[in-house]
């Protein structure tokens, strides 16, 4: 690789801080239901005992393990930035994944949020184009401030013209 | 985005006018063959003989199977029950040809300057709009039952994404001329009134516009031969002998009794006990008769679907498709549309030199991936220069962006795929070992109940004979074979990676089953996606690719240099990637780097 390989240069804004407890929260959940699941047989029957709980503490043992070290390397990628031209995110963390449209192309934004999220004041930017490939999807950002960028996107789409196929 | 209430009033205000003088004018247009001119701008209905199509579909199903019915019957000494079947089918085709004119009645469209509208249903009311500038392609499709009344159906496909079906609208049945037109005038993007347009296309004999077009291919019956050149091929056989087998079965062996009663065959016992006795005669011969009886199939599948195959350009920039011998289909795509084209080479018709052409162009999205391709297919398999040339003639580009270089993918694309052959290998030889394991494990006893299982299930009972006599070096065999299967395949896929651009479109091929070169319009790129692994991470590696509203949606270059990808992204889009790229220590480049 030359010098004048070009690199993704990050997004310039991270997410919210409190993403990472959303994220926590939300890996926890998980991993407590399915280390449960064969806990509960474990109790009632007697002699699969042992393999039941083995599973349950490689289960526990990896979704601990993801808990931990999942929303910490998630908010170190997820990033997002909106310029005038173009919306462009990262995110992700094993399978991470960049994401970049042009303004002219966007058909509609929208905000969202769960009720884990509003626990946390966290709400998701959700940026659709006409492509099979999914919308744009900004996790966790702080809710007046997502509203903002919602408004802030739509604004700039209204004033761009094309019919965003 | 436009919700159908907006519309409502106009289209409600329209309707009263329909029943006296639309009527009228549809059974004028039924009876003087070509001699009204259609004129859409009034709610008009559905071709009154379209009921009798749909009746007669049916009775030729019905009314044989009531004979039969009836036949039976009688010889089976009922002949007061015999009374039922006929009348009783005919009551049901009666019965069911009524509700079809219900429905027919119900369903009016009519085509403004603005928009496409449609009602329909009897007890639930349906009022559906497409705004013409929405419009993206029209099918015109016309089966051989519904082709005998002059009749066709039309479905108009618009860019739109949303829900299941509500994406198209189809008309089952108007007249061929109405067809025709509505096909011409709904992809007609002129600036004049729709309704002069539309006594101008129409009014001219069918023949007027033809001059205007420019052929860009036209069947060549030579291309048959390459229709059978697909992986399916044994498995269509299959398909057919295991049908025909089943059939037998299903009889309880009559058939085969009488066949081999008349023309002095043994019976299956016999030939059973042959095929055992002469094992190397008869495989080969069978796999050529699965073979032939495959070429026989995909031929006259291939015949059906391309028969009078014709693609043109039309004046306005629409490409038309017109194919099929049974079901006669004509697909308009308009020209602004189609971004691009997929040279597609599956592994046999690559190997025999062939390919075929699909379109890449918005509208023609259908439920899934598969769908979508088999509906953008805009040529039957052809040979590989022909289908190049086709491809080029679609981009209407004098260099065809397929005949450009392609950018070879860095080694540890090849060091991926080296890596997933040695996974199937260890699982190969795993697999093998397994086997050779249970084969000197397993007891006589325990083959007998699996001879008795297969004989219950197979006519031509071999399979678990020829694993239990498999000698032991055979399953070594199996294993190297797997070992190389697998790493020819990660060869032939890495050298199937490429990418390049050219003026006007960016190019990406893929793939060792199937072969997929993809040419997309830069300007029709609304955005990138990169996507990276760990393992393409730790290789420096990235899919790189770029979403578009037409086709499959993301046409990706696959494991290409992190560098290299994102050079060639910002160099096919400028304006979109470049603002976020960052160069190794600050300096600018113009050439894109394809180490």
């Amino acid at each position: 690789m030359s010098a004048d390989t070009p690199r993704l240069r990050p997004p310039r804004h991270r997410v919210d801080k409190r993403a990472v407890w959303w994220w926590t929260t939300r890996s926890l959940t998980v991993a407590v239901v399915l280390t449960v699941i064969p806990v509960v047989p474990a109790v009632i029957w007697e002699p699969p005992r042992f393999w039941l709980l083995l599973a349950a503490a490689v289960v526990g043992g990896l979704g601990l393990l993801i808990t931990v070290v999942m929303p910490q390397w998630r908010y170190r990628v997820h990033r997002w930035e909106v310029t005038d031209t173009a919306v462009y995110t990262s995110s992700g963390w094993l399978w991470q994944e960049w994401r970049v449209a042009p303004m002219s192309r966007v058909q509609t934004v929208d905000t969202a949020r769960g009720p884990l999220q509003r626990a946390f004041g966290l709400s998701n930017v959700t940026v659709t184009t006409a492509s099979a490939a999914g919308p744009i999807e900004i996790a966790g950002l702080d809710h007046a401030l997502a509203t903002r960028v919602a408004d802030q996107l739509t604004d700039t789409t209204q004033a761009t013209p094309g019919d965003a196929t | 985005m436009s919700s159908p209430d907006e519309h409502r009033p106009a289209a409600e205000e329209d309707l009263p006018t329909v029943p006296s003088d639309a009527r009228g004018e549809r059974e004028g247009a039924a009876s003087g063959e070509g001699g009204a001119a259609p004129s859409t701008a009034d709610w008009q209905r559905l071709h009154p003989l379209s009921v009798w199509a749909s009746a007669i579909v049916a009775g030729v199903f019905l009314v044989p199977s009531a004979v039969v019915g009836t036949v039976v019957l009688v010889s089976a000494g009922q002949p007061l029950w015999a009374l039922a079947p006929v009348p009783g089918a005919l009551a049901f085709l009666a019965f069911m040809t009524y509700l079809d004119m219900l429905r027919l009645r119900a369903v009016r469209y009519r085509v403004t300057a603005e928009r496409m509208e449609m009602r329909s249903g009897i007890i639930a009311k349906a009022y559906r709009s497409i705004p013409r500038e929405r419009v993206r392609s029209v099918d015109v499709a016309a089966p051989v039952y519904v082709r005998v009344f002059g009749l066709c159906s039309v479905t108009v496909g618009t860019g739109e994404k949303v829900g299941a079906g509500s994406e198209q609208l189809q008309l089952l049945y108007v007249t061929a001329e109405q067809g025709e037109w509505l096909r011409r005038d709904l992809l007609y993007r002129g600036t004049a009134g729709t309704a002069g347009v539309a006594g101008d296309s129409a009014d001219g004999d069918p023949d007027a516009g033809e001059e205007a077009e420019t052929e860009l291919a036209r069947l060549d019956r030579r291309w048959f031969a390459y229709a059978p050149a697909t992986t399916a091929t044994l498995g269509v056989g299959l398909g057919a002998i295991t049908g025909l087998l089943g059939l037998n079965a299903q009889t309880g062996g009559v058939g085969w009794d009488w066949l081999s009663d008349q023309a002095d065959l043994p019976s299956i016992a016999e030939m059973s006990s042959f095929v055992m006795g002469r094992f190397l005669l008869v495989v080969p011969l069978a796999l050529l008769g699965l073979l032939v009886s495959g070429v026989i199939v995909l031929t006259a599948v291939a015949v059906e679907t391309w028969w009078d195959y014709r693609l043109t350009r039309e004046a306005d920039g629409t490409v038309r498709l017109r194919r099929g011998l049974l079901t006669s289909v004509s697909l308009s795509v308009e020209g602004r549309r189609l971004n691009g084209v997929t040279l597609h080479e599956p592994f046999v018709l690559r190997s025999v030199g062939g390919a075929d052409v699909r379109a890449v162009a918005t509208g023609l999205a259908a439920a899934d991936d598969k769908k979508t391709s088999a509906k953008s297919r805009l040529s039957p398999a052809m040979p590989r220069r022909r289908a190049r040339e086709l491809a080029a003639g679609l981009m209407r580009t004098p260099d065809s962006p397929l005949d450009g270089p392609l950018a070879v993918h860095p080694r540890e694309a090849l060091r991926r795929r080296f890596t997933r052959a040695t996974v199937v290998t260890v699982l190969g030889a795993v697999l093998a070992g397994a086997l050779a394991w249970l084969q000197t494990l397993v007891s006589a006893a325990w083959w007998e109940v699996v001879h008795e299982a297969e004989r219950e299930i197979i006519p031509v009972p071999l399979a678990t004979s020829t694993v239990e006599a498999a000698p032991s070096w055979g399953w070594a065999v199996l294993a190297v074979l797997i070992a190389a299967v697998a790493f020819w395949y990660a060869v032939g896929s890495y050298r199937g990676l490429g990418h390049g651009l050219h003026p006007r479109h960016l190019v990406v091929r893929q793939g060792m089953a199937i072969r997929d070169t993809v040419t997309l319009e830069r300007s029709a790129v609304i955005g990138w996606r990169i996507t990276r692994s760990p393992f393409q991470r730790r290789l420096g590696l990235a899919d790189v690719a770029a979403t578009t509203a037409a086709g499959q949606g993301v046409y990706a270059a696959r494991d290409v240099g992190l560098g290299q990808g994102l050079a060639w992204a910002g160099e096919a889009v400028p304006e979109l990637l470049e603002p976020f790229l960052v160069r190794g220590d600050g300096r600018g480049s113009d050439e894109p780097s394809h180490d």
